[in-house]
């Protein structure tokens, strides 16, 4: 008796961002622009996409195009309204009707924030807080990510001034991957934002969310990370495999855009602002984990994970009830070839975290607190675990 | 504002003129294949008296025009589309489209799978075009670019391909 | 996983899924600030009792301002030009479409025409016309199917002036998408072989055609699993809910994959078998499927390789040399023809010389095949096919599919 896929009784699925990813993929925005009826971007560029000649790339693909965009450099990393409303009065005083925000991180949630105010007023920001507060379309937008993008920029998330926003309606209308774009970052940074995406796909896809769509993104890109992530990290001028991670990023987003939040992502993203560490390796550190627990809980769908993490042959080849425990100790050695990467850079992070068993409680019960699915105990098992390396 | 700056890019000028000759020559091409090669007189009798394709670069060219008139037979059409009555465009997205497939990088194949070109017609004379510039393609190109260029290479005769091949280059130097 | 040089990826309806998701639809509506709706629909489907069904649904908390039920099986201008009129009459402010792909067209061409306040679709048709977003639509699929509700296009037939206008733009997706395992609970054996074969064709020749990609790719993998996991099952048992929602489902996302990749020369065929014999579409794909596949097998054969997985199962992929792993998806794909006929008391046809009409007339006389293979070199799906076709290969593959026999591989020229 074969094991049929699991459906869901009752799922809903909305993933309203395009793709565009590849070779000269920035030429084709202005045919999008024209798509979406906007003829003049505003271009929103972050620290991470200054002065690296990103800028001049974006103005090139727009070269015979007949289109003028303004250009907008050096959102800091903590953006406020103060910005917005200068940003607001450029994109109405300008004529724009479009924004373009190039990177990831404070350019994206810029972006973000500054749509909804184009789309009504600045004072509308404050109020679209919190969970589906942005009810209606917005303006235009498009996101061009580097590779120290995480998929958030994709997502229907944002953080802004000390707030967290959730809408669908904040998600791009295209995200475009180009490679002359997702340049090479530092090594911790293409492990972080890697293992962000990672954990948001594999939570995605054996959580009690899963559904056969938001499978189809996360899927593709846990398939993606598991194919390029070594390969980008011993290569830096690997530009296929970076693409590759840049597209797995985006679909990571939209696929947990889709789904409750995960265990892995709240306690990790409590970890990362609490200790100081980038919060994709605290995510990365805890899943394999996190899993274990799931996994001999039972009711995670963790068997499947072993096809887009190892594969169509190791899959098949692997019986049906040893394949989640092999999907996990692939995490699990993913991980620790990621330690000893670049000389153990990020063992050395982790040394000086300085993870003290009163940190670990603070952690569990602000996870807790946010609606983390574990309750304490389950939590701090999991925490200690990850500390001691097991 | 400090940070901020207008730009309105400028031309890409190099890539049109290269475009635009390509486009120049293969529009005579197209035009010698009518006359001398039978398949291509055959896909352009089926199609209706008067019609005209149009294959441009968005947004404002280079373009290759080419329309068959009352008596049936086809010409070059020139490269300006202003005042005539264009029954299909193929559509480039944009110059730097237009330069993967010129210069062979990407074929009418790949470059449709990936979406650089609209088609705006009736599909079965698109249909119909491109494989008129698969056949005018192996008349112009040495084996080792057409194969690229066209999904399956043909197996034509010796005399179709080379006598073929030299008399379109005579009909394109000479526009005839 | 080979990443394409460049690829577009985009499905922008929302999908609302389960055995009480036309339930859903009142607060989708009014989330759309709609709340007069015109169902536009067919005859068959009011007849099968479906349209009141949606109507129970939504009755209590939406305002269902007209029901237009005389969709052809063939989108029509007139019909798109008179319920446009209707819709006007009745002050509605949406529409929702129930029924296949005819159906679905006729709702797109309906919202066009409403939305820009026009008289005429022509200006409209071709790519990228559309500069707004139109009124809401919501499709409720009531077979699984033809995909039709996830793609971006919607072709009408002006049968006056004999053209097919084709409309592409992203505009024209619905803004929701209602998979409901009530929808597909009546659907004879036939029709539901029928267009099981179709969301199948759609997923592998999404799978295996030249404009493949990776999303799309994760799409047809999972449509497949569920048809290769539930059709046969519905087709022996229509009652079976949960196998309903799960070919439901596997419809929805073969039409994504296949909105996305484009799809190859079992549809170039299969649209002129449709269209010079009138044979139902999914009836056609079923027939030609594991054709395309022999055909393009020199080209594309390592991915149909990798389609045992989700067709068959682990072990029997793990059990098979990689070298015979696309003959044995082919040679599946003729055994759920084979079982789909069994199931069916012989009404689905395994090759076009078994297809009957109602008169129990051969459908595809044999020199009807010259016809269909001229009718063929038109269609557009054949850019996407991994090998070239000319005439005299058209015509190879139909005399083949015709008498049920495989395809001499020997024969095909390969490029």
């Amino acid at each position: 008796m074969r094991t049929l896929m699991y459906l869901p009784e009752h799922y809903e699925f909305f993933c309203p961002v395009k793709i565009n990813s590849g070779n000269k993929a920035l030429e084709q925005l202005p045919f999008e622009l024209d798509a979406l009826n906007a003829r003049k971007p505003l271009v929103i560029v972050g620290k991470d996409g200054s002065g690296r000649g990103l800028v001049d790339v974006i103005i090139d693909a727009f070269k015979d195009s007949n289109v003028t965009i303004g250009i907008f450099e050096g959102v800091p990393s903590a953006p406020d309204l103060k910005l917005i409303r200068d940003l607001f009065n450029i994109y109405r005083g300008r004529g724009h009707d479009a924004i373009i925000a190039i990177g990831g991180g404070p350019a994206a949630d810029t972006a973000k924030a500054l749509n909804i105010a184009v789309s009504g007023k600045p004072e509308d920001i404050e109020g679209c807080a919190g969970d589906d507060h942005v009810k209606e379309p917005l303006k235009p937008l498009i996101i061009v990510p580097t590779l120290a993008g995480t998929g958030y920029e994709v997502s229907k998330y944002a953080f802004f001034d000390g707030k967290n926003y959730a809408s669908h309606f904040l998600m791009p209308n295209l995200v475009v991957i180009d490679p002359r774009m997702t340049i090479p970052e530092d090594t911790v940074t293409t492990i972080a934002t890697a293992l962000i995406a990672l954990t948001h796909a594999v939570e995605t896809y054996t959580g009690s969310g899963k559904n056969p769509l938001a499978d189809a993104y996360a899927y593709t890109a846990i398939q993606l990370i598991m194919e390029n992530l070594a390969n980008v990290i011993g290569d830096q001028q690997d530009g296929n495999g970076r693409l590759s991670l840049a597209n797995a990023h985006a679909m990571a987003g939209c696929a947990f855009s889709n789904v409750a939040l995960g265990v892995a992502h709240n306690l990790g993203k409590v970890m990362g602002d609490m200790c100081h560490v980038p919060p994709g390796l605290c995510m990365g550190m805890l899943l394999p984990r996190v899993l274990e627990k799931q996994m001999s809980e039972g009711g995670y769908h963790i068997s499947d994970l072993l096809l887009p993490l190892a594969g169509f042959d190791a899959y098949a080849n692997m019986v049906e009830d040893l394949r989640a425990r092999r999907a996990v100790d692939i995490l699990h050695d993913l991980l620790k070839g990621i330690s000893v990467a670049n000389g153990g850079a990020i063992s050395r992070l982790w040394k000086d975290a300085q993870l003290s068993e009163d940190t670990l409680q603070n952690i569990a019960q602000i996870a807790v607190g946010n609606g983390a699915i574990f309750d304490m105990e389950g939590c701090m098992k999991i925490l200690r675990e990850a500390k001691e390396g097991k | 504002m400090r940070n901020f700056k207008e730009v309105t890019p400028g031309k890409k000028s190099l890539k049109k003129c290269y475009v635009a000759a390509m486009m120049w020559f293969m529009g005579r091409a197209i035009q010698a294949s009518a006359a001398v090669d039978k398949s291509v007189r055959k896909e352009f009798v089926d199609m209706p008296d008067e019609f005209t394709f149009a294959l441009s670069v968005m947004p404002k060219g280079p373009h290759m025009i080419i329309a068959k008139d009352q008596r049936g037979f086809v010409r070059y059409s020139g490269w300006d589309p202003e005042g005539k009555k264009i029954d299909l465009y193929m559509k480039i997205k944009n110059i730097e489209a237009a330069v993967l497939i010129f210069t062979f990088q990407e074929s009418t194949v790949v470059a449709t799978a990936r979406d650089r070109l609209v088609v705006d017609g009736e599909v079965a004379h698109a249909c119909a075009i491109v494989r008129i510039l698969d056949v005018v393609e192996v008349y112009l190109l040495p084996k080792i670019i057409a194969k690229l260029a066209v999904k399956r290479y043909p197996d034509w005769s010796f005399r179709r391909k080379y006598l073929g091949r030299v008399l379109i280059y005579i009909r394109c130097i000479f526009g005839f | 996983m080979d990443m394409p040089g460049y690829y577009e990826f985009c499905c922008r309806v929302k999908i609302i899924s389960g055995h009480n998701a036309l339930e859903k639809i009142p607060g989708t509506l009014a989330q759309l600030n709609a709340g007069r709706p015109m169902i536009v629909t067919d005859k068959g489907v009011v007849s099968a009792g479906l349209i009141d069904i949606v109507i129970d649904a939504i009755s209590s908390s939406v305002n269902i301002a007209a029901i237009a039920d005389d969709v052809p099986p063939d989108s029509d201008l007139r019909i798109v030009n008179s319920l446009s009129r209707l819709y006007r009459e009745k002050g509605c402010d949406s529409l929702i479409a129930v029924g296949g792909g005819s159906v679905m067209d006729t709702a797109k061409g309906i919202n066009i025409i409403v939305s820009e306040k026009a008289d005429d679709l022509m200006p409209f048709s071709g790519a990228n016309a559309l500069k707004r977003a139109l009124r809401p639509l919501i499709a409720i699929p009531t077979t699984a199917g033809t995909g039709s509700e996830v793609t971006v296009v919607a072709v009408i037939k002006d049968h006056e002036r004999h053209l097919k206008m084709a409309f592409v733009s992203n505009f024209l997706m619905p803004d929701a998408s209602i998979v409901d395992s009530r929808m597909t609970l009546t659907l004879p054996p036939v029709i539901t072989a029928a267009t099981g074969m179709d969301a199948l064709s759609h997923a592998v020749e999404a799978y295996t055609c030249l404009a493949k990609n990776p999303l799309s790719d994760a799409h047809a993998l999972a449509a497949i699993r569920l048809i290769r996991d539930n059709l046969i099952k519905v087709t022996v048992n229509p009652g079976d809910k949960k196998g309903r929602l799960g070919m439901a489902s596997a419809a929805t996302l073969a039409g994504i994959a296949f909105g996305n990749s484009m799809v190859g020369m079992v549809h170039t065929l299969g649209h002129s078998v449709g269209s010079v014999c009138g044979v139902p579409h999914g009836a056609c794909m079923a027939i030609l499927l594991p054709y395309g596949l022999e055909y393009n097998m020199h080209k594309s054969g390592h991915l149909t390789a990798e389609l045992l997985l989700p067709m068959a199962g682990a072990l029997v992929y793990a059990a098979t040399p990689k070298a015979e792993r696309a003959q044995t998806v082919i040679a599946l794909i003729r055994r759920m023809n084979q079982d789909l006929y069994e199931a069916t008391g012989g009404r689905h046809a395994r090759f076009f010389k078994e297809a009957l009409g109602r008169d129990g007339k051969e459908m595809v006389p044999k020199e009807k095949l010259t016809a269909i293979s001229e009718a063929a070199l038109k269609d557009g799906s054949i850019y996407y096919n991994p090998e070239d076709l000319d005439y005299n290969d058209f015509l190879m593959v139909m005399e083949a599919a015709w008498e049920g026999r495989p395809l001499d591989t020997g024969l095909i020229k390969k490029g």
